[in-house]
Parts: structure tokens; sequence; C-alpha cells
């Protein structure tokens, strides 16, 4: 199916394929002048601030041999772990509120309440409650993806087609069916816009924990090198980053294509 | 609210044991704009079991409101909707709804939108037997092939079509329909209308038929009402004693039919100039 829906795109792809493929030697040459200018000023006396591409290469080498590993490993259990936690109380909280009137009006302030303190600015906080190990993080990483998901399940419910609803109520559904059939699969494209906007944000948590008090992860990487005027581990750490970031971007943008094709289709 | 208590007693009396649906005094209007307009003054109609009434009428004079009223979807403003002798005042579960709206569920696909009254509880159709009746259903509707499609790549007819098996595959008691062959081509509108002919016959199902189309009306119902423009009131109501079953791709050649189609439209005409006015 994902074939037949994907037709019209492709073909749209191939009719500007030299147009592509211009734009594609563009980047590339923008990339290269970029990272040769970045070399040419490093050779010169501000070298120590700037690093250079090919010093910043060479330590990436000598990381993915191996000591990188467990400070990935230690970054990405956190964003999971706190995604998961995240997604699975922010939808049933943002369900439970969306389709009770009375739950919304008791809870809704007070977690509006919550999310306006800054949540990076509990890090310190869970660090003294629970030490420098993956928990903080995981927790503070579930508690921002938790505020994203609610708001937007929250939303989503709420907005629910009530055409829909009528629709399988006049075929005999009892309540509980309603959800299954049409709230829950109604807020499912609510859920996975949530997720998305929550994935960066995960990272952020959990890397801005990692900064503030670790003994692994990419943060903990970024604020080591920092901290020894290391600018090369400082540039290689970000670099990393940004790999890691484009690849959550990237996932999550096919894994909603994919859940959500109902949605792309073109009629 | 004795005045309603009152009225109901009354109705009660007067509708008879094989009445399906009676509108009595019922009227309903709106407030849009802080400014409160009539849709449907109030009417009284009785609908028999297992009989076929057309509703014909100018856009807006609120026919569609009745569907809505009888559904349970929508409170009168005056008077009582009964059915099987009961006021309505919840959804209305006996009945089936082709609302003039799609309300196909859009991440479902076809069959899947064609299956769900089967997959409820109050039904719990086994899966296999399900599998063949979405089948029939589908090809029924002349959808065969689309059945993995969603209803965002179907075209407006399709999803029509989509909406009729959903609502005919459940063999309700009674159906509801509002414009449902509106966007079909013509040949395939007679082949749907005979398939809606043969199985209300068959079932002895109760239709409320809304359509603009008048040559509909008179192949189908047993009974075509005409309404005026808005706000709503009964203009004519006209037995179409054509004999059953009626041959939906002939009976249009007919004197008869050319009668009825007259008379009617008599009726009809200025209606839809007064309503087109506004």
């Amino acid at each position: 199916m994902p074939g037949r829906l994907g037709r019209p795109r492709i073909q749209a792809a191939r009719s500007t394929d030299g147009g592509a493929r211009s734009v594609l030697l563009w980047q590339v040459s923008v990339g290269v002048l970029l990272l040769s200018g970045w070399e040419t000023v490093g050779h010169g006396g501000s070298g120590e601030w700037t690093s250079r591409p090919s010093l910043i290469a060479v330590l990436l080498e000598q990381w993915f041999a191996g000591p990188i590993y467990p400070h990935i490993a230690a970054t990405l259990i956190e964003v999971m772990v706190g995604l998961v936690l995240g997604v699975v109380f922010g939808t049933v909280a943002g369900l439970l509120l969306g389709r009770s009137p009375l739950l919304s009006v008791v809870l809704r302030p007070i977690i509006v309440a919550f999310y306006s303190v800054p949540l990076i600015a509990l890090a310190p906080l869970f660090i003294m409650f629970f030490g420098l190990d993956l928990l903080p993080k995981i927790i503070l990483v579930a508690i921002v993806v938790f505020f994203l998901l609610f708001f937007n399940t929250f939303a989503g419910a709420t907005e629910v087609d009530k055409d829909l609803l009528a629709s399988v109520e006049l075929m005999g559904s009892t309540p509980r069916e309603n959800f299954q059939k049409v709230v829950a699969p109604a807020c499912m494209a609510w859920i996975i816009g949530g997720i998305k906007i929550a994935l960066p944000y995960a990272l952020v948590a959990a890397t801005t924990g990692e900064m503030l008090a670790a003994r692994r992860g990419l943060g903990f990487l970024l604020s080591d090198a920092a901290s020894q005027f290391n600018m090369t581990g400082l540039y290689a750490a970000l670099f990393i980053l940004m790999l890691l970031g484009l690849a959550v971007s990237e996932i999550s943008v096919r894994v909603e294509r994919y859940l959500l094709r109902w949605r792309h289709a073109t009629g | 609210m004795p005045q309603d208590e009152a009225l109901m007693a009354a109705t009660r009396l007067a509708a008879t044991e094989a009445e399906k649906i009676r509108l009595s005094g019922v009227g309903k209007s709106f407030t849009a704009r802080g400014g409160a307009f009539e849709a449907l003054s109030p009417i009284d109609l009785g609908i028999r079991q297992g009989e076929f009434v057309a509703l014909v009428g100018p856009s807006g004079c609120g026919k569609s409101t009745i569907l809505n009223m009888v559904a349970g979807l929508l409170r009168p403003s005056a008077g009582i909707v009964f059915y099987d002798g009961r006021p309505v005042n919840a959804v209305n579960r006996a009945v089936g709804y082709m609302t003039q709206k799609d309300t196909l569920l859009p991440w479902r696909s076809a069959a899947d939108n064609v299956r769900i009254a089967l997959e409820l509880k109050c039904r719990a159709v086994p899966r296999q037997e399900a599998d063949t009746q979405v089948r029939q259903m589908i090809e029924l509707v002349g959808l065969a092939g689309f059945e993995r499609h969603f209803p965002a790549e179907l075209s407006g007819g399709m999803r029509k079509r989509v909406a009729l098996a959903r609502t005919l595959i459940y063999e309700p008691e009674t159906l509801l329909m509002d414009e449902p062959f509106g966007a079909l081509d013509a040949q395939l509108k007679l082949l749907l209308l005979d398939q809606l002919q043969q199985l209300t016959m068959l079932r002895r199902m109760t239709v409320l038929f809304v359509t603009h189309d008048l040559g509909e009306a008179i192949t189908l119902a047993d009974r075509v009402v005409v309404f005026s423009a808005r706000p709503g009131r009964i203009r004519a109501i006209r037995e179409i004693a054509l004999p059953r079953p009626r041959d939906v791709f002939k009976v249009r050649f007919t004197e008869a039919f050319a009668h009825l189609h007259e008379a009617l439209w008599d009726e009809l005409k200025d209606e839809v100039v007064k309503g087109t006015d506004v």
C-alpha cells in the first residue's frame, strides 16, 4: 500500500530529478566551503578556541573505536525510557480529562500551573533526590514529554467529531466501544503529533540533565570537555548530538507517515 | 410539562398499532447569529411499519432536521417524536441513519468501515461470517477492488456507497436516508435504487428517505411528502399506488409515473422558486 500511495510523490520527484541533483551539488559545495574556511581559521591565531575539522574528525574516529558507546547508550536510554513513561502517562491523562468534563475542570488548572514552572529548572531538584545515575534524567525527560503529550491528547479528545460518534452510537455501540472505535483512533493523529514534537525536547532534557550532573552521557561529555577547555571534544560531542537529533527527527517523520497513512492518502 | 403530557396521551390514543414513527406537532427552530429562525413549522406525520416515505422539498425546509429528530440526535423545539409509540429522547438505536454529511471513519479502510456495525458487542458477528457479509455488501454497491482504500482515497460517490453499505449491512428495522444517491451517476443510481427496493421489501424495513430528485421519490416510495420552503410545512402528501416490486429501470417511462411526476412537480415548483429567493 505505501507504494501505491507514494506513487504521485515519486513521480513528482522524478520530474524535478535534475533540480534535486543541482540542489545537492550546492549543498555539498557550501558544506565544503564552510569546513575549509573553518580549517583555515583554525590554523590561524585563534586555533585554541575554534579547533579544526581535521582534529575533530580524528577525535571522533578515536571515540567511535569504543569509548563513545556507553555515553550514547546512556543518553538514548534516558530518552527512550523517559519518552515511554511520558507518552503513557500524558496520553492517559489527556484522554481522561479530555473526555470527562468534571475531571478536566478540577485537574486541568493544576496541570497548567505545574507546566508554568520552567521544566529544565527542575533538574537540580531531581539530581538532589535521585543522585547522579540515569534516573533523574529519565524523570526529567518523562515530565517534559508528559506535558506535551497531555496537551496534545487533550485537544484531540475534546475535538472528536460528534457526528462520527453519533454514527457509531446509532449502530448500538456502548460507551466503551465509542472510545475504542472512535475516540482513541481519532486522538491517534494528535498523539503522534505530540510525540513528534516531544522527541527533540526529550533529547534536550536528557542532555541538559547530564550537563548538570552525570557520570555518562553526551551531555556529560559536553560539560566535561568544556570544563577542561577541550574545544575539539566539545565540537565532537556537539556533532554526535546533531547526528542523534537528525536521526530522531527522521525516524519520527517515517513512523508518522506510516501510522497516519490514511491522512496522507490523496483522494 | 403538563401540556406535553396531555399531548402525549392524546397522540398515543390516536396512534395505531402498526405506526412506527409519529411526529406530533413537531417543530424546530434554531438560533444563529443571535436571532432565532424557524426551520420547521409544527407538523404532524405518521409512518406505518414497513412503509417507504420520501420527503421532498427545497433546500433548507427542515427535511434533514426531521431525520435528525427521529434519530434522536436533535430535540424538537415543539411537539414530540414517537418511535414505536414511545417518545424519542435519546439516540434511537433502532434506526440506521445515512446522513448527508460523510461520517465514515477516516482511519478505516472502506471494508473496515462497512464492517464496523458487525464488530459491536450488541451484534458480535463471528469474524468469518462478517468477512463474507462485508464482501457481499461491497460487491452489492459496486466497490469490489476498493476494499483497502481509505475514505480520503475515494471519490464522493464512492464514499456515499461505502456509507450505504455500512448502513444496510446490519439491516436496521428502520432506515433514515438523507440524499443517499445525490452524488452518483445515473446508471449506478438505478442499480442501487433497485437493490434498496429489494432489500427493504424483503426485510419489511420502514424507510424515511430525503431526496431532491422527484423521480427517485416516486420510483421508491409508498408516499411522497412535499414540503414548502422555509419554514418547512407539509404542502402535499401523495400516495404512490404503483404496484410493487417496481421495475426501477422502466417505471419512469409509464403513464402513471408521468402523471404523478407532473402533479407533484406542480406542488413543488412554487416552493423551489421561493426557496431559491432566500
